[in-house]
């Protein structure tokens, strides 16, 4: 039960929010429960569902990076509906749960991620964990790595998600299928 | 929700009932969900305002002096005294 009743699909007739719907449910992020309470709020859901999806599979940066991220994001969060939900893309270009909890781990040891990956990991953990350690220095690594454009790709991607994930935990909400392993 | 979310329980979405429609409560949620993540990130880039509060174009350096030690968000409260 959540706190905030989702619509019914039915009761939802905006063509365009009813295909942004379709199309988070054929990603998995989010499911169509997260759509459905926004969808309470139409103007706002189609804005808001568009950048999520937008921010998470379009643009330059690996789609699996940023599913990493999002999830190791949530679990700062304490989101569980957001730390549950899975890319179905990601998987079938092959991201596996090992890789993911190792992106929430101790990733800066671990080899199987590269100088680039470790870095945009710690951009996101660091943003609300630790923000003052963004600083100067840290962006100037990045663009070792990254152009400026994938650095504010990567950025707002951060802030976005964990923003969402941030009003989610609030709502109550698990995720609306059980996850293929 | 950006401090205490453990607080925002049922009895919380409860009380919002009481002065506002589920949509107002969904929009104020999104609305709130998204500052909280852009701040964050907008305080990492390090830019400020573009104009003084008296309404002059000034350089970042100067933005920066006015805004960023001490905000005209923060000392506003004071200022209503």
């Amino acid at each position: 039960m959540t706190y905030i009743e989702p619509l019914k699909s039915e009761d939802i007739h905006d063509p365009d929010l009813q295909e942004l719907i379709r199309r988070g449910a054929a990603l998995g992020v989010p499911d169509a429960l997260f759509s459905r309470i926004l969808a309470r709020a139409p103007v706002h859901a189609k804005a808001l569902l568009r950048a999520l999806l937008h921010s998470h599979y379009e643009g330059s940066v690996d789609h699996r990076l940023k599913e990493i991220i999002r999830v190791q994001l949530a679990r700062t969060a304490g989101d569980p509906y957001f730390g549950g939900l899975r890319s179905a893309r990601a998987r079938q270009a092959g991201l596996d749960e090992d890789r993911i909890g190792a992106g929430s781990g101790k990733f800066e040891q671990d080899p199987r991620f590269t100088a680039a990956e470790k870095w945009a990991l710690r951009y996101a953990r660091e943003m609300y964990l630790n923000p003052e350690r963004i600083d100067a220095a840290f962006y100037a690594e990045g663009k070792r790595h990254y152009s400026e454009a994938q650095i504010m790709e990567l950025g707002a991607f951060i802030a976005f998600h964990y923003g969402m994930q941030a009003f989610a935990r609030t709502l109550g909400m698990r995720p609306h299928l059980r996850r293929a392993q | 929700m950006a401090l205490n979310p453990d607080k925002i329980d049922a009895a919380f979405y409860e009380e919002l009932r009481r002065h506002y429609t589920d949509e107002e409560i969904v929009e104020l949620g999104a609305f709130i969900g998204f500052n909280i993540g852009y701040h964050t990130f907008f305080g990492t880039l390090k830019f400020y305002p573009m104009f003084a509060p008296d309404g002059r174009l000034v350089s970042q350096e100067e933005s920066a002096r006015i805004y960023g030690a001490a905000p005209v968000s923060l000392a506003a409260p004071q200022l209503t005294k």
